[in-house]
């Protein structure tokens, strides 16, 4: 599956696309806390995800991107508005669904990496292609970001970057719909960064999985199909590249 | 205003309240079994000291045939001695309206005008003895209880044979019989046995010793030696049949206390050591993990500013609060159940006033010991925290370093799921962690062996004692030696199937220089009644020129099997005979020895006699025999083995099962608290990861098996290992325990073992679902963030 760039812009329900839609996002309102301690974190975001995108969310801290993140990634539950994945309903959801949902359809990938420092770059993979649907064998997963000669080493074995990607291998093993990802290269430097957002463009790419990539480094965008600028737990503005560029041009 | 660090002291100690509360909660089961075992060392102590002293108990005690009363001078006269005190003490039968089989005591005289000048009496209730008065007595309070006698009550005694009334003027106790048992029981029978005291005249009349004594009790001067005065006094009253002196460390009433006293002794320093331990080693396990979870705070309160000191001291007022937590705690518990202690042994000691006192000094070493503990946790958890730079501090904790685990290096590794591979790759690398936990869990199993094993240690004494020794119905007792013909009498009353003479006397056994007094019991050939039993539980027979001694009597004196032991007898013709130890009885209640009884006829050389015997009876006939039993003149008691099984459940087997329960709940409180904690910690530890399972896609069935299947492999290790440990604790608490007048067999039932097992297995399912509840309260958001 290529990556198509629609010369449409500003606006979020690209009639010209022949893709199917992911998430429906409607009026999206999250709130934390209650009385004068309430802090909206959401504030009616609409929004549409299809797939095979590669959307960059763009916005300064508390402007609600993470939030979002946990919405779409079952982690949370809205307090008000529409969020559907595919035909099921998020918002309403029981427990066990949400489980299941992110067992098989989500990737996550997060800024500290999380690996399970006990079991081995295989084994964090493995640990997850046991339970999920239709895996890729972990050694797949991980050739696909290149970590094919370090696949037996423990985490303290590896270096950041390393371990971001044995990460990655672990989201996209499971062949995930989506993939969600908080400000993965936020504790890297630009070169290790630029080779872990190698290895996330390789497996959108490649697998077309619908990738949405948080950060506030507005170089990254480049990157994108679609950028959303996100303030105050709205979408401020959204706009379409007309090419991705690779990530080995990227500087910052 | 509070300061910022004391509020987050506050609000720390607020999310952590279970693991806290289960550190004190642990810790006050050690404080209040030390403060409660403590209390009554120096109640039982204490008051005893004090009665002693008020009621001037005598120093040296002797009884003998009969000597005239001027024999007082010689004796006032031997070098050491500064008070003598003669009086009577002579064995009566009662006939008690209501009760069914004979009962017998001691009647013991007081002199006809003034107060004796030693072992003095106390009133509880009614009047002394009006001077001058006949037919007065005063009884013995536990008796007297036992009965429901009361001042006025008239009572019907056979003194030498002669029926006589008397009417109780009031009710006493004396420093003789803080414990009032009929001499060599092991277990009081107050409804048959008594104590009664009345005017000298009167008792020398009714038993034909008018001018003379019979028994004598003596105060040393200060800084006088008991040895020499006790053979002086024995060389004086050998012409008048004495039975040998002895001195206050072997007078039964005083030893019973004693014994008591040791048994306390051992378990408030046995048991408290158990408990404090492991509540200084949840403490310093909670200290040290919380510390590494605060490692980031720690490092910002330094990059702040705050000296190494103040973060220790901030630490350690968390300690402190879980220490003063358990103190107050274990101060109030030690209290209750030493009040209610208290009240337990005032069913076994008869004391003017068994006050509770409150033993300071144990508060403070408990106060010391456990403040000690948790400083030691706090000082090497918060030193390593503490040395940390700030900057690095503040950065997260790089991925632990992790490798395959032995058992997967050896081969094994395709057997394994990822979550057991989680588990034990966890437990090897944290081995010294792994070893605490294990530590803990098995200190908990073998707490739950120890009260079990005293439990039943106790049945098996007391299935023993009535069912293999002693399997007749009743025992019956003479006044005095009397004739074989008289068991014949007896043998032909209704009721009676079989019956075993008994010649039972009073000797004193030597070798290598020491001796004991004891009573010598005889057996007879092919007997079925009361028997001599081996450790092997095989029954032993004295050969004609053998004895048998009480396992703890030989140890006592030094003697093996096949040495040659001396009997001097105390009674009669007080001949001397040299015998062969032959073999060594397992009794468990006092120390006896044990002989033919035609040997004993023959030793002693006063014909063929009986001082009792011992019947099966056919128990439907039971209340027409004790009726006729009654009309036998000679008889002195009889002690039927139900109405003590009985009695003995009712009184004393519920009083121990109290110290058992408490014993019992304590080692399950810390059980629990042992294994909930590791539980809790556990979780607090590996939120981050199991967070991320959680994420990733994985159930809380999944990510709890992680938690359980560690949780598991702990307690496979834990727990035998707690069961042989518990052997341990319990097999050297039981032989310290073990005193002349009571000893524990050490035996460790399936029941004990499983009870522990079973118990652990509940504490740790308990904890392990409230980690599961935990688990699902799990915050997913905070693990994909930055660890904190």
């Amino acid at each position: 599956m290529q990556p198509t760039s629609s010369p449409a812009s500003g606006s979020y329900a690209p009639a010209a696309t022949s893709r199917r839609q992911v998430f429906r996002v409607r009026g999206l309102t999250k709130i934390y806390g209650e009385g004068t301690a309430q802090v909206r974190a959401l504030d009616g975001v609409d929004l549409d995800l299809y797939e095979g995108e590669l959307v960059v969310l763009l916005g300064p801290s508390g402007s609600g991107k993470t939030t979002l993140l946990n919405q779409l990634g079952g982690l949370d539950i809205p307090t008000a508005g529409e969020l559907a994945y595919r035909d099921s309903d998020l918002t309403h959801a029981t427990e066990a669904q949400l489980t299941n949902y992110r067992r098989n359809s989500v990737g996550f990938i997060f800024q500290f990496y999380n690996l399970i420092p006990s079991l081995t770059a295989r084994e964090n993979v493995g640990l997850i292609t046991e339970i999920a649907r239709d895996p890729m064998p972990p050694e797949e997963a991980l050739a696909m970001v290149n970590l094919t000669p370090r696949m037996d080493h423990f985490p303290a074995q590896l270096s950041g970057g390393e371990q971001q990607r044995v990460a990655i291998a672990r989201a996209i093993a499971k062949r995930p719909e989506v993939l969600l990802c908080d400000e993965p290269t936020g504790a890297l430097d630009v070169r290790t960064g630029i080779v872990v957002l190698e290895a996330l463009e390789r497996a959108n790419r490649e697998l077309g999985t619908l990738t949405i990539l948080i950060t506030h480094n507005a170089v990254m965008a480049e990157m994108a199909d679609r950028v959303i600028h996100f303030s105050d737990g709205r979408v401020l503005s959204e706009h379409r590249n007309a090419t991705r560029a690779a990530p080995s041009t990227l500087r910052w | 205003m509070l300061p910022h660090l004391d509020r987050k002291l506050i609000r720390d100690l607020r999310r952590l309240k279970g693991q806290a509360a289960a550190v004190s909660l642990v810790m006050a089961c050690g404080l209040a079994m030390l403060i409660m075992a403590r209390s009554l060392i120096s109640s039982l102590d204490g008051t005893r000291a004090e009665y002693y002293q008020t009621n001037h108990f005598a120093e040296i005690f002797a009884s003998l045939r009969r000597a005239p009363n001027h024999l007082q001078e010689q004796l006032r006269a031997i070098p050491g001695v500064a008070t003598v005190q003669t009086d009577l003490s002579s064995p009566v039968t009662l006939d008690l309206p209501g009760l069914g089989e004979p009962a017998g005591g001691m009647v013991r005289s007081l002199p006809d005008f003034g107060e004796p000048e030693l072992n003095r009496l106390f009133l509880r209730r009614g009047r002394w003895l009006s001077p001058g008065a006949r037919g007065e007595v005063l009884v013995g309070e536990a008796f007297a209880l036992a009965n429901q006698l009361n001042p006025g009550d008239s009572l019907t005694m056979l003194l030498h044979g002669r029926r006589q009334q008397f009417r109780i003027a009031g009710i006493v106790l004396s420093p003789e019989y803080i414990f009032e048992s009929r001499p060599g029981a092991a277990l009081p029978d107050n409804r048959t046995y008594g104590i009664f005291w009345m005017p000298y005249k009167e008792a020398a009349t009714a038993f034909d010793l008018y001018g003379a004594f019979n028994h004598v009790a003596i105060t040393l001067a200060p800084g006088a030696n008991e040895q020499p005065v006790l053979k002086e006094l024995d060389r004086l009253l050998l012409p008048y049949g004495g039975f040998g002196a002895f001195a206050r460390k072997d007078h039964p009433s005083h030893i019973r206390v004693s014994d008591e006293i040791r048994v306390l002794s051992i378990l408030s320093i046995g048991f408290p050591t158990v408990f404090l331990s492991v509540a200084a080693f949840m403490t310093n396990a909670v200290l040290t993990r919380l510390l590494s979870l605060q490692r980031e705070q720690i490092a910002i309160l330094k990059a702040f500013g705050f000296t190494n000191r103040q973060i220790v001291v901030h630490y350690l007022k968390f300690a402190f609060v879980m220490v003063v937590a358990g103190l107050v705690l274990g101060l109030c518990g030690g209290l209750f159940l030493g009040l209610k202690l208290v009240k337990m042994y005032e069913l076994f000691f008869r004391f003017p006033d068994l006050q509770f006192t409150f033993d300071r000094p144990a508060v403070i070493v408990a106060l010391g010991v456990g403040l000690a503990a948790v400083t030691v946790g706090v000082f090497g958890a918060v030193r390593r925290a503490a040395k940390l730079p700030p900057a690095e501090a503040m950065r997260p904790e790089p991925p632990a370093s992790f490798r395959p685990a032995f058992v997967e290096r050896a081969g094994f590794a395709h057997l394994f799921t990822h979550s057991f591979r989680i588990a034990i790759r966890n437990l090897e690398r944290r081995p010294v962690q792994a070893l605490f936990t294990v530590i803990g869990l098995s200190l908990a199993t073998a707490l739950l062996i120890l009260p079990n094993t005293f439990k039943a240690g106790i049945a098996s004494v007391l299935d023993f004692q009535w069912d293999v020794v002693q399997r007749q119905d009743i025992n019956v007792g003479l006044i005095e030696p009397s004739s074989a013909r008289t068991a014949n009498e007896i043998a032909q009353l209704p009721g009676v199937i079989s019956l075993e003479p008994a010649r039972n006397a009073a000797v004193r056994i030597h070798f290598n220089g020491r001796n004991r007094q004891i009573g010598l019991r005889s057996l007879i050939p092919g007997g079925i009644h009361s028997r001599a039993v081996d450790k092997e539980g095989r029954e032993i027979m004295p050969p004609p020129d053998g004895i048998i001694l009480s396992a703890k009597l030989a140890d006592v004196l030094g003697a093996k099997v096949g040495d040659q032991v001396t009997v001097e007898s105390l009674e009669g013709k007080r001949r001397t005979v040299t015998v062969t130890l032959a073999g060594l009885a397992e009794d468990f209640t006092g120390i006896a020895a044990y002989m033919d009884l035609h040997t004993i006829n023959r030793f002693l050389g006063e014909g063929d006699v009986i001082t009792g015997a011992s019947i099966t009876l056919d128990l439907a006939k039971r209340a027409e025999f004790l009726e006729a039993l009654k009309g036998i003149p000679r008889i002195s008691y009889a002690v039927i083995k139900e109405s003590l099984r009985k009695s003995f459940r009712d009184t004393t087997a519920q009083s121990m099962g109290l110290l058992q329960t408490i014993y019992l709940t304590f080692a399950v409180i810390v059980s629990f608290g042992v294994i909930y904690n590791n539980a809790r910690i556990s979780l607090a530890e590996r939120s981050r990861e199991l967070a991320t399972l959680r994420v990733v896609g994985m159930t809380q069935r999944e990510v709890g098996a992680v938690l359980v299947i560690e949780l598991t492999i702990l307690a496979l290790i834990a727990v035998p290992a707690g069961l042989v440990l518990g052997t341990g604790f319990s097999t050297v608490i039981i032989h310290a325990v073990n005193t002349e007048t009571v000893r524990l067999p050490l035996v460790f039932t399936p029941y004990t073992y499983s009870y522990a097992v079973i118990v652990v297995v509940i504490a740790s399912t308990i904890s392990a679902l409230f980690v599961l509840r935990q688990l699902n309260k799990l915050d997913l958001i905070a693990a994909l963030k930055a660890p904190e």
